[in-house]
């Protein structure tokens, strides 16, 4: 009985060490996973490969290396310290209200922004982006007491105050492996709406660049192009200029997207990145809600020429992996905060007055304030 | 008793023979492939079950400050700061789920010292999608690596 049993423990002997062999050699190759490196190896015999399908194409990256991560989630607030704000003679077709003045005790407000890649491929990136800012004014008047005015632009900046909701999108294409073209879009709803009530989409604002680039190294790109732009505050056809570089060590740099933003980075480490520079914001404004100021906007066609120069300082840094906080502040210069009449529904296009020298509407005057501004955002890979 | 002891020693074998057989779908991502950036070429090997990328190639191989070959310096984990770049696996832990694409994985970026959820979609022979993500697919970025062959 034992004996016919021999066979069948050596066969189970056999199989039961057959499979010891092959689970320590696949636990020792288990292991040999959890090590980062295995620089043993003689890699020379990578260096003369190709592409195994000969009609591959190299295409150029949309980043350079070095380039701060982009924010794909980022909710943000933003802080303007106290200045005074004149504002001047408006005349509707039923009244005239004569320039009053207020102190701004401080104007703030919620920055939220999403972007989201659509389609990220070699030869094609697509993103779509939306935001909301909005910019709330405390205001008293200049002797300190309660504001009081009959002033509407007063009357709704202190009760409305200033909102944008946008979306936009940005294609990069390369062309090859140096070249590129980079669009980007957006259509915005501005002004002193409120949040439950928008405005008629009839008001959106349309944006856009176009920039042909080259991207001579992995730690350059540069370009040229041209923008339909509001960030003087109303219509513009301006130039604009592209300038992203890092130094050999990867410890300097530039962001440039000349005129609307221009920094210096330093990189402490990647996780770690100083910016000294400039950016230019602004929007029109429709002046739409009657809530403060009934029958004495709407039917005026007015719309605030924003435009504002922001001097300052930035640290942004990794709190925890792919959660950034951007820390910044500056000096906000005021370039323009005027009003603006439609002429038969169209924006008078001044072109920094070679085309029209009409005159505004309104022509205000703001301090210039310090400000600050924190976001905490998700960075993209 | 005996059938039941051939019956186990034979699955046991299969199970063997089935972990190591080289011919199987998952194993057409083996080979040496390259980023869209061109920086580098990352071999992709089997270890038991799973595939896992390493670098066997850079463009700029060496430290431009040092001169001595590249580590790992982004690497939040300062133990492993000298660790270096070429034979580093970035890519770990990825398991083939059919239908051409390989899942469960992470992609290591040497540039900023960030790990990333990541999947792998082969849209032909040569050519793979990979993407890198952050918790969800959307928050991501994909990138498209060409499947490299010696030169003749």
């Amino acid at each position: 009985m034992l004996k016919r049993f021999y066979p069948c423990w050596n066969s189970i002997i056999l199989g039961l060490g057959c499979w010891a062999v092959g689970y320590i050699a696949q636990a020792q190759n288990t292991d040999s996973t959890k090590q980062e490196s295995t620089s043993d190896e003689d890699f020379s015999m990578y260096d003369n490969v190709g592409f195994a399908d000969e009609g591959a194409r190299r295409y150029c990256s949309p980043k350079i290396e070095g380039l701060s991560p982009a924010k794909l989630i980022s909710l943000g607030y933003d802080f303007q310290a106290g200045y005074g704000l004149g504002v001047d003679t408006f005349t509707n077709h039923t009244n005239t209200w004569e320039p009053d003045s207020a102190r701004v005790l401080n104007s703030r407000g919620l920055r939220l922004g999403f972007n989201i890649p659509v389609i990220s491929r070699t030869n094609l990136v697509w993103q779509m982006g939306a935001n909301y800012w909005e910019q709330r004014y405390f205001m008293e008047n200049p002797y300190g007491s309660a504001l009081q005015t009959e002033h509407p632009l007063l009357q709704t900046l202190s009760e409305n105050g200033l909102r944008t909701f946008g979306v936009s999108t940005t294609l990069f294409k390369p062309l090859d492996d140096k070249r590129f073209l980079l669009f980007q879009g957006s259509a915005d709803l501005n002004g002193d709406f409120s949040t439950l009530e928008l405005m008629p989409l009839k008001y959106l604002k349309y944006s856009a660049a176009l920039v042909y680039g080259l991207r001579p190294h992995e730690k350059k790109q540069w370009g040229l192009g041209l923008a339909r732009t509001y960030r003087v505050g109303e219509l513009n056809y301006i130039p604009v200029f592209l300038f992203n570089w890092t130094d050999p060590a990867n410890k300097w740099g530039t962001e440039i997207l000349f005129p609307a933003r221009a920094h210096v980075r330093y990189t402490i480490n990647p996780r770690n990145m100083l910016f000294g520079g400039f950016e230019l914001e602004g929007q029109s404004y429709r002046l739409w809600n009657t809530n403060s100021t009934p029958d004495k906007f709407r039917e005026e066609d007015l719309e605030i020429r924003r435009g504002e120069i922001r001097l300052r300082a930035m640290y942004e840094f990794s709190l925890k992996d792919f959660v950034w906080l951007s820390v910044q502040a500056g000096y906000r210069i005021n370039y323009r905060y005027e009003v603006d009449r439609l002429v038969g529904g169209q924006e008078i296009y001044r072109a920094f007055g070679l085309l029209s020298d009409e005159p505004y509407v309104m022509e205000n005057r703001l301090g210039n304030p310090l400000y600050f501004n924190i976001s905490l955002n998700l960075v993209s890979p | 008793m005996k059938k039941l002891t051939l019956f186990l020693m034979g699955l046991a074998l299969s199970i063997q023979a089935y972990a190591l057989m080289p011919g199987e779908d998952g194993d057409r991502l083996l080979g040496v492939w390259e980023p869209s950036n061109g920086r580098a070429r990352v071999k992709v090997e089997k270890i038991g079950t799973k595939y896992y990328g390493k670098i066997v190639w850079l463009k700029e191989p060496n430290d431009p400050k040092s001169g001595l070959p590249k580590t790992d310096k982004n690497n939040p984990d300062a133990n492993l700061q000298n660790v270096p770049l070429k034979g580093y696996r970035m890519l770990k832990d990825f398991v083939y789920q059919g239908n051409n694409q390989w899942t469960e994985g992470t992609i290591y970026d040497p540039l900023n010292g960030s790990t990333y959820s990541c999947t792998i979609k082969m849209t032909d022979p040569n050519t793979l999608d990979i993407r890198g993500y952050i918790g969800v697919s959307a928050f991501g970025r994909t990138d498209i690596w060409k499947r490299l062959a010696v030169k003749k």
